[in-house]
């Protein structure tokens, strides 16, 4: 790990001050559990490390008659099991709830989960000419890829956003609010993410000098979150899908579905949430919006099995967002 | 007289709780990785993170005068050629690990890189005769010579059906909880080495650090207290081990090396793939008719066979058979003996056949199991006379226990009517796991004349619990708790024992602490028997007392205290040769039947295990406890070396993408499932080891089971959700 100037701040103004106008130099400190990983194998080596965890105000859960609003710092185990977060947003709590082990959940922030760097084996491998890191091109388009994105057409880089709290955020309208050095701005989660092609680009679209204070989610909605996992404990799922809609007289309106793991970012499926506006939620129409949740796919060498749990997983996510019973549970 | 296990056994055979168990649960027990020593220094090694290259130019003079830094060692200087990614090139000791890692990045090092092969079937394409030089060969593919018996072409003409497929079991690597490595201190005065190993061979690692520096072997001592697992990979210094004493000596300080986790999972050893095309015919009456296989497998840089020919077809009585096995030398880190080298394949090779012979034969797979069990011959104790009925006992329980004959159904049929699919599965496995040693094992018990009592040999406790055994051995012939009996194991001076390979180390230890502490108590009885006025030959014990034939009892203790100003010593050893001279104390070769139960989603490919029956037997039970432990952890390892576990190598870097527990996927809590142990005691039979066989079956187990739920083979390990949809769409929807 390379040495590194540690600082503490009490506010929030104290910590832009901090930060530097390019990505690099100044990393922000949440939880840990990724930016100390990353210095230890020398892909992130800042001079200076902010701590978030000296200011006030940037924990803790509020939920208003028409909103739930969580602060950046909050860990992932209280959004997992806030009641409020449970009743209105389920899918939340299970996603916050399937998060890497009980030490990373007591650790990891909401923070640090939408802001966290990929978790591509070439980006995280200093030996090799990974192209976030100033390679030529993505060493996983023609390699090994298996966990890699299904959604290509476009990305310089194949790795697939890790966030399972961004696609459940985005399905939910939730909004950012992130400070920088002028001041306060909010982003809608749909437009916080973007795909880097470079090195001096991350996973989002935040300046190197703005932090998140808060995201603040809509309720009312049905929702969930669906994984489809190889293993049960600490895993990525291979797949996730997430689904918010209303549902009035049996039928679903202002449907929204995100995918997750299959593209650099948190993917909107928009002609799966077109297929299911307007229907009544059944294991059909289910089924028909995972259908339309592949279209546009471009699977890797290896990702083509990921087209068939998008499917699945969109299905089953709509079906627990409405209540109805898991057919895949015996 | 001749030594016999008591015919009355108090301890031996009952459920013993580990006596360093709360050592270990509380953080007491003392790692390698744990061991600080004053003054001491951290090293790590500089690897190559190519494949196959030359060393051009290594000018380590800048990091040499890096913070902290306190000594410098050259493994492979300019000209070497290194032959995988991890190849060890310059090592280190600085005050801090950080230090030692910026320093480390400081070494200008300068390449000739070259081809490279990391697939296994990229070898077949082309050989680039990249791998290391066996004399002037350098030929990545060793052809295998077909060995056969019988006649292969009569016996499919004999067969109702014939199977032909293809399965495989990829590379997976022993990820020992506590890595590779060791603390290593010279004392200045007397050039004495010292060293705390996290090894399975505590002397021998004592012996090849002696013949390393070239000094007299009782200089040397090898401690090994407590260890993090080591699953056949951790035999002797090692070369991180040899580098640290290096760097010790040149700093003159202690140091400690560990690997750290990604060069534990690419050079600390792997267990060896095996793909194969496997051919077999059987009739209507389950007779196998002919097997033949013809595999190949990587061992990597190795040059060793991935499978043990000797047994294939594996446990099963095949009249006419062919097999052949090709080495693919690989440019990646080499395959170490891991947890029953070649058993697992072998039965993953074997039982994945006969199961689909089943289904061709339209019967349930067990009357195959059964009708080609290995006969029995002769009479007596020994394997041969008691392998059939062994077997067929272990297969009736693991048949009753698991409930086959109401859960079992032909492969995919009746087997639920939703996404969720259940399956069942069996497989069959043997092991050796006899006595080792030639000179014998040596243990010593002392009874102090306080009551105390030690026991102590050199051998090592790899988590097995044989710290325990060795005390449920001695406190059952002094008529003590075992937790009375203070266990110093571990330190090389405590005489000479072998590594712990082959799960030989209970076969090897027990009898020498049987035959120490009978030595001990008739020295104890010889020295006082006159104090109590009896003959020693009237003496015996009983639990806590010393017991006259005229009804006398006197307490432990009190006896104990009879023995003045000495000490009591007694002696045991045993070997492989006096387990052939004196039969009943120890044997070898033992059987084991595995049922695996799962619950296949067909909509994802997500295989859930939920139940293995494991039925083994290990001859004489010493701890029923930790035996069944020991087979849990057995099919825990099986579990995710079926399910999880593969090292996946990347062409174009000739890098293993996966040296972590992150995507090198090993199961928690939620992906193990129940498991039931049955342990078949046969106390007649002797010791035998029991390390190694409980893991060898379960894999082929749970692909059985897999196949049985969906009616389709999932032909290669681990059986991920992309392998299990791939079978799925070949068969044709779900």
């Amino acid at each position: 790990m390379k040495n590194f100037t540690y600082y503490r701040p009490t506010t929030v103004e104290q910590a832009v001050a901090l930060l530097d106008n390019k990505w690099g130099p100044v990393e922000l400190l949440a939880g840990g559990t990724d930016l100390h990983d990353l210095q230890k194998e020398y892909i992130a080596q800042p001079d200076k490390v902010v701590s978030l965890n000296g200011i006030r105000g940037l924990s803790g859960i509020k939920a208003s008659g028409s909103a739930i609003t969580i602060g950046a710092n909050t860990k992932l185990a209280d959004i997992a099991e806030n009641s409020a977060v449970r009743k209105h947003l389920p899918g939340l709590a299970e996603a916050a709830s399937q998060v890497g082990g009980p030490q990373i959940r007591n650790m990891g922030t909401l923070g640090g989960n939408l802001c966290q760097r990929n978790r591509c084996w070439y980006f995280r491998d200093e030996h090799v000419p990974c192209l976030l890191r100033g390679g030529e091109k993505c060493l996983a388009i023609n390699g090994e890829n298996r966990y890699h994105a299904c959604f290509t057409d476009s990305y310089a880089c194949v790795m697939v956003h890790p966030s399972t709290l961004a696609p459940v955020l985005i399905a939910l309208a939730a909004k950012a609010t992130v400070q920088g050095p002028k001041g306060k701005r909010e982003i809608e989660l749909s437009r916080f993410f973007q795909a880097p092609a470079k090195a001096d680009e991350r996973e989002h679209v935040l300046a190197a000098n703005e932090i998140v204070l808060s995201v603040s989610i809509p309720i009312g909605s049905k929702n969930a979150s669906y994984e489809v996992r190889h293993k049960q404990s600490y895993d990525w799922p291979l797949v996730q899908a997430a689904a918010a809609f209303d549902l009035k007289g049996g039928k679903a309106s202002n449907v929204r579905i995100v995918l997750g793991h299959v593209a650099p970012v948190p993917l909107l499926a928009g002609d799966a949430a077109k297929a299911l506006e307007g229907q009544p939620v059944n294991e059909e129409t289910a089924a028909e919006a995972g259908k339309a949740a592949i279209k546009g796919a471009k699977p890797l060498s290896q990702t083509g099995y990921k087209l068939q749990l998008v499917q699945v997983a969109v299905k089953r996510a709509i079906l627990t967002a409405a209540g109805a019973k898991k057919y895949w549970q015996v | 007289m001749a030594t016999t296990w008591p015919k009355q056994r108090r301890l031996i055979g009952t459920d013993i709780p580990r006596i360093d168990g709360a050592d270990k649960a509380t953080g007491h027990a003392k790692y390698s990785y744990d061991i600080n020593r004053p003054g001491m220094l951290h090293a790590q090694i500089l690897r190559s993170p190519h494949a196959h290259a030359k060393i051009k130019k290594l000018d380590y003079s800048k990091a040499a005068k890096m913070p902290g830094v306190k000594a410098v060692h050259v493994i492979a200087d300019v000209g070497t050629e290194l032959f995988y990614a991890g190849d060890e090139i310059f090592a280190l000791a600085a005050d801090t690990e950080e230090h030692c890692l910026d320093a480390l990045r400081a070494v200008e090092i300068e390449f000739e890189v070259l081809p490279f092969l990391v697939k296994e079937e990229d070898v077949y394409k082309k050989d680039l005769m990249t791998a290391p030089p066996r004399g002037k060969d350098r030929k990545n593919l060793l052809p295998g010579s077909e060995q056969t018996k019988g006649d292969v072409e009569q016996g499919f003409q004999q067969a109702d059906a014939v199977v032909e497929a293809f399965y495989g079991v990829n590379v997976c690597t022993h990820q020992c909880l506590e890595s590779h490595g060791l603390v290593a201190e010279w004392s200045d005065n007397d050039g004495r080495l010292t060293v705390w190993a996290s090894t399975q061979a505590v002397y021998r690692t004592a012996q090849a650090l002696a013949k390393e520096f070239g000094i007299p072997q009782e200089n040397v001592t090898c401690i090994t207290h407590h260890m993090g697992g080591g699953y056949g990979s951790k035999f002797g210094p090692d070369i991180q081990g040899i580098v640290c004493a290096h760097l010790a000596k040149k700093a003159k300080r202690p140091v400690k090396l560990m690997l750290n986790r990604a060069d534990e999972v690419t050079c600390g050893g792997n267990r060896p793939s095996a793909f194969g095309k496997v051919k077999i015919g059987g009739k209507k009456d389950g007779t196998i008719t002919a097997y033949t296989v013809d595999c190949y497998g990587t061992p990597g840089i190795g040059a060793s066979r991935s499978v043990n020919l000797a047994y294939l077809p594996y446990v099963y009585e095949v009249e006419n058979y062919s097999r052949k096995q090709d080495i693919l030398r690989l440019n990646a880190g080499s395959a170490r003996a891991m947890r029953a080298p070649g058993h697992p394949q072998n039965c993953f090779l074997t039982d994945s056949a006969v199961d689909d012979l089943a289904a061709k034969l339209g019967i349930d797979p067990t009357i195959i199991r059964r009708k080609n069990l290995p006969k029995s011959e002769g009479q007596g104790i020994d394997w041969d006379a008691v392998k059939n009925k062994i077997y067929n006992d272990e297969i009736d329980i693991a048949l009753k226990l698991s409930d086959w004959k109401k859960k079992w159904h032909p492969p995919g049929k009746d087997n639920g009517k939703g996404v969720m699919k259940y399956g069942i599965g069996m497989a069959l496995h043997t092991w050796g796991g006899g006595a080792q040693g030639n000179p014998p094992n040596e243990c010593t018990v002392f009874i102090h004349r306080d009551g105390s009592v030690t026991a102590r040999s050199s051998t090592q406790d790899l988590g097995t619990g044989q710290r325990t055994v060795t005390a449920i051995v001695v406190a059952e012939i002094l008529g003590l708790e075992p937790r009375e009996i203070n266990v110093k194991i571990g330190e090389s001076e405590y005489g000479y024992s072998t590594g712990s390979g082959g799960s030989t180390t209970c076969p090897s230890q027990a009898p020498a602490a049987l035959k120490a502490a009978t030595a001990a108590r008739d020295a104890l009885f010889a020295k006082i028997a006159p104090k109590l006025g009896v003959k020693k030959e009237d003496l015996e014990i009983q639990k806590g007392f010393i017991v006259a034939k005229n009804g006398k009892k006197t307490p432990w203790k009190k006896a104990c205290s009879l023995i003045g100003m000495d000490t009591i010593k007694g002696e045991g050893g045993w070997s492989s040769v006096l387990a052939l001279e004196e039969p009943g104390l120890s044997n070898r070769q033992v059987g084991g039947v595995q049922v695996a139960e799962v619950e296949v989603d067909t909509e994802t490919g997500v295989v859930y295990c939920k139940h293995i029956v494991a039925v083994q037997d290990c001859g004489m039970i010493v701890n029923k406890l930790c035996c069944e432990s020991q087979v849990a952890g057995g099919v825990i390892m099986g579990v995710n070396y079926a399910l999880f576990e593969e090292r996946i190598m990347d062409r174009q870097t000739g890098r293993q993408v996966n040296p972590d527990m992150e995507f090198y996927k090993l199961g928690g809590i939620q992906d193990i499932p129940r498991i039931t142990v049955h342990m078949y005691d046969m106390p007649e039979r002797g010791v035998i080891g029991i390390g190694e066989p409980p893991t060898i079956s379960t894999a082929a187990a749970i692909g059985n089971a897999i196949f049985n739920a969906i009616g389709v083979r999932v032909p290669i390990a681990p059986f991920t959700p992309e392998r299990v949809l791939a079978a799925l769409a070949k068969k044709g929807g779900n």
